[in-house]
């Protein structure tokens, strides 16, 4: 919290606050050079089914609306 | 006198092509320049189909031919420049599907095998994939042990190419209404190598004579290779391999090390430069290479190998199909391993002016005077390791002398597949493409652009693709791209988040600030064109964009194509409802009628259709109007006022 920066700016009535600052350090990103490596977090077949069920739903799950399923047919 | 224009906008390229003419290297920049294309073969009015030609029917130049001289416009056989053209329209097709399809063949059997748990060295590394694709495919999952699933898999996967009858398993995949569009066109695909050899035969002198009888087989035939060989392609390498997930990975010449040993993979199948991935991250390896006098083993990639370990691991990217020979002319190559498709045969003889080993790994491909290690599933990490060896021993020979590796890299994010922009969008609980529709809708994204192919010697390396892409994302369309056209956009530095900053509209922009991604998203290898199809499917899926592909506020292109490959991803774009945008030059010119068919007449039936624009500005432009023609056929053209309704308004709403 101690390397957190405020800047004193006024309120609506004219009285001063002090508010957060920036909290992102300045520059270009570093990238990163791992992987984002998400789908490892889907650790065992329930999970990776459900997953499935979930994400590509419209290929794999009867609970779902879109282009081919509408609430309320065109 | 005219200055001449440089063979590249890529600096990196026309350093080392500098070089390349200093060491008195021929390349393939040489000989565009030296020998002309053929203009009766360019305009697609040649017919060398039997014995009895070739016959050449070119139209009159620069005014309409006369009745009587277009009757004359046959071959000994009677077949009309229509036909003619049609039939080596059709003839590329067969050849690029085949490529992919000949491809997937192999990914499939040695999956097969793998599952059998005969290939010691490939296992099942995405379950999530496989039992992805297994639902695809109709085998009940239950209790089986992973290994029964990706057995079950493997042997579906195997006759899909050689079904007599019947649909081919993933056209299930594509949108209901599409699936309706090819049945009753009656051009849904059966067995991969059914439709190739169908287009062969109906080719053949004497046997199809209708154009569009042959076109719409073409049709078939390239569906059969986009919803078919390359899409089996991509999900079984993603098994095996994992599936493309971000991942940072520099691009361009200047990934050579001048003080390690540099080898470069150069082809289209991940097999071997997986295994090479592997072995050259083994500690014995490196000790090996330092016993040598190298730091260490720096894999490249080129082609379409490159993008599949790129997208995978990070492998750094050497070039494009343009600077396979400049990554030898460097004179830092120890060791090529080419496998199949792209790869030109004047590598060996330029190998032969520096030290550089040229290895044939695929009985498929040979080059003469190339040195051929067959590469061998059963025993893959050691193929993979004698290679490597062959490489470090090959270190001591290096001429530093001769040693000229240009400075350019870029750094770029890539690994975006269809998978990974749903999670992106959605998030583990509710991947989704919803983001993306809204934005489309709401008028931020303006509609999306597969830029994908070959380069082309006959146009400046690399420009088409970098004009054309800015041009689009600068008009708010978001750019996705596989094969070359990836690298053109890496080197350039269109893949890191920041190029949104400088190159994209201001509602693209921002919705890559606020996702954190690239406005040119690199979906892989050209196998790979079938994410973009599984992307386009789950956007009309998603809902609020039509009910068909051929609905989306979208397009398609390849400003650079060379290869028949290109034509045939082209085709299954064309066939899947996607307007689509070719460069460079138009192999049916000479018909006028077939020309018409291809860019008109195919959207009455497959809702999609073919152009053609040299000018890849104006073709930008072309894509970002027939994007603007669907917004507004979905009316989403125009903002609309937004009302609040009050408690009187709803009443008036209820009781209508």
């Amino acid at each position: 919290m101690a390397d957190y920066k405020y800047e004193e700016k006024e309120k609506y009535d004219g009285t001063k606050v002090k508010v957060l600052s920036d909290t992102f350090e300045p520059g270009p990103t570093e990238v990163k050079k791992e992987k984002i490596a998400w789908r490892g977090r889907l650790m065992d077949r329930g999970w990776k089914m459900r997953y499935l069920q979930s994400a590509e739903r419209y290929w794999f799950s009867n609970s779902w609306y879109g282009s081919e399923k509408r609430k309320n047919p065109a | 006198m005219a200055e001449a224009r440089p063979v590249s906008v890529d600096e990196a390229t026309l350093e080392a092509y500098e070089k390349a003419k200093a060491d008195g290297v021929e390349t393939v920049f040489d000989r565009a320049a030296r020998i002309k294309p053929c203009p009766i073969g360019a305009a697609g009015s040649c017919c060398k189909n039997c014995g009895m030609g070739p016959c050449r029917v070119p139209a009159p130049k620069n005014r309409e031919e006369t009745p009587e001289e277009k009757a004359k416009r046959t071959g000994v056989c009677g077949a009309t420049a229509e036909t003619i053209a049609a039939r080596n329209f059709a003839r590329m097709v067969a050849a690029g599907a085949s490529a992919h399809s000949d491809h997937a063949r192999g990914v499939a059997l040695t999956f097969l095998e793998a599952a059998k748990g005969k290939l010691k060295d490939f296992t099942v590394k995405d379950e999530q994939k496989l039992y992805q694709l297994a639902m695809d495919l109709d085998i009940e999952i239950e209790d089986k042990e992973t290994q029964q699933v990706a057995i079950e898999v493997g042997k579906k996967c195997v006759a899909e190419f050689g079904k007599q009858e019947g649909e081919g398993l993933f056209i299930k995949r594509a949108p209901l209404k599409r699936q309706e569009i090819w049945r009753n066109l009656d051009i849904v695909p059966r067995g991969v190598d059914r439709e190739i050899v169908e287009m062969m035969h109906r080719t053949h002198i004497g046997v199809d004579q209708d154009y569009e009888n042959i076109l719409m087989h073409a049709a078939r035939t390239s569906l059969a290779d986009g919803w078919g060989g390359s899409m089996i392609s991509t999900e079984l390498q993603d098994v095996m391999f994992g599936t493309p997930e971000p991942v940072a990975g520099k691009v361009n010449l200047g990934i050579l090390k001048k003080d390690e040993v540099n080898i470069i993979i150069h082809g289209h199948e991940p097999l071997l430069p997986e295994m090479m991935v592997i072995a050259s991250q083994e500690p014995e390896m490196l000790k090996y290479a330092e016993s040598k006098g190298a730091k260490g083993i720096n894999l490249g990639g080129l082609c379409c190998s490159a993008n599949e370990v790129l997208m995978r691991h990070g492998i750094p990217v050497a070039g494009n199909f343009l600077q396979q020979e400049l990554a030898i002319t460097t004179g830092a190559v120890e060791l090529m391993t080419v496998d199949v498709q792209c790869q030109m045969e004047s590598l060996y003889q330029v190998s032969t002016c520096y030290h550089t080993k040229l290895i044939t790994t695929d009985r498929r491909a040979k080059i003469e005077g190339a040195q051929h290690i067959q590469f061998d599933e059963e025993n893959g990490l050691q193929v993979a390791r004698d290679i490597l060896k062959m490489a470090i021993d090959n270190f001591a020979k290096r001429d530093q002398s001769k040693v000229v590796i240009p400075d350019q890299t870029q750094e770029m994010v890539v690994g975006f597949s269809h998978e990974t922009i749903n999670y992106l969008l959605g998030g583990m609980f509710r991947a989704s493409y919803r983001p993306l529709n809204d934005n489309i809708i709401n008028g931020r994204i303006r509609g999306v652009a597969g830029v994908v192919g070959c380069n082309n010697a006959r146009v400046q390396h690399n420009a088409n693709f970098l004009a054309m892409i800015k041009e689009l994302i600068k008009n708010d369309v978001i750019v996705l791209t596989t094969g070359c056209s990836s690298m053109a956009a890496g080197e350039a530095g269109l893949m890191t988040p920041e190029a949104a900053l400088e190159f994209a509209g201001d509602g693209l922009r921002s919705v890559c600030e606020a996702v954190g991604i690239p406005p040119v998203l690199h979906m892989g290898s050209c196998v790979d064109n079938s994410r973009i199809l599984m992307a386009a499917t789950a956007m009309v899926k998603d809902g609020g964009l039509g009910d068909d592909i051929s609905d989306l506020p979208a397009a398609g292109a390849a400003p650079e194509w060379m290869s028949e490959k290109a034509i045939s991803i082209g085709e299954y774009f064309v066939a899947s409802g996607v307007y689509t945008v070719f460069s460079a030059t138009w192999p049916t010119t000479n018909s006028k009628a077939v020309t018409d068919y291809l860019f008109e007449k195919y959207e009455d039936s497959l809702k999609g259709m073919w152009g053609f624009e040299a000018d890849p500005v104006k073709a930008a432009q072309m894509m970002i109007a027939h994007i603007d023609k669907k917004r507004k056929e979905l009316g989403i053209d125009k903002a609309r006022e937004r009302i609040l309704y009050d408690m009187e308004k709803r009443r008036e709403l209820d009781a209508a």
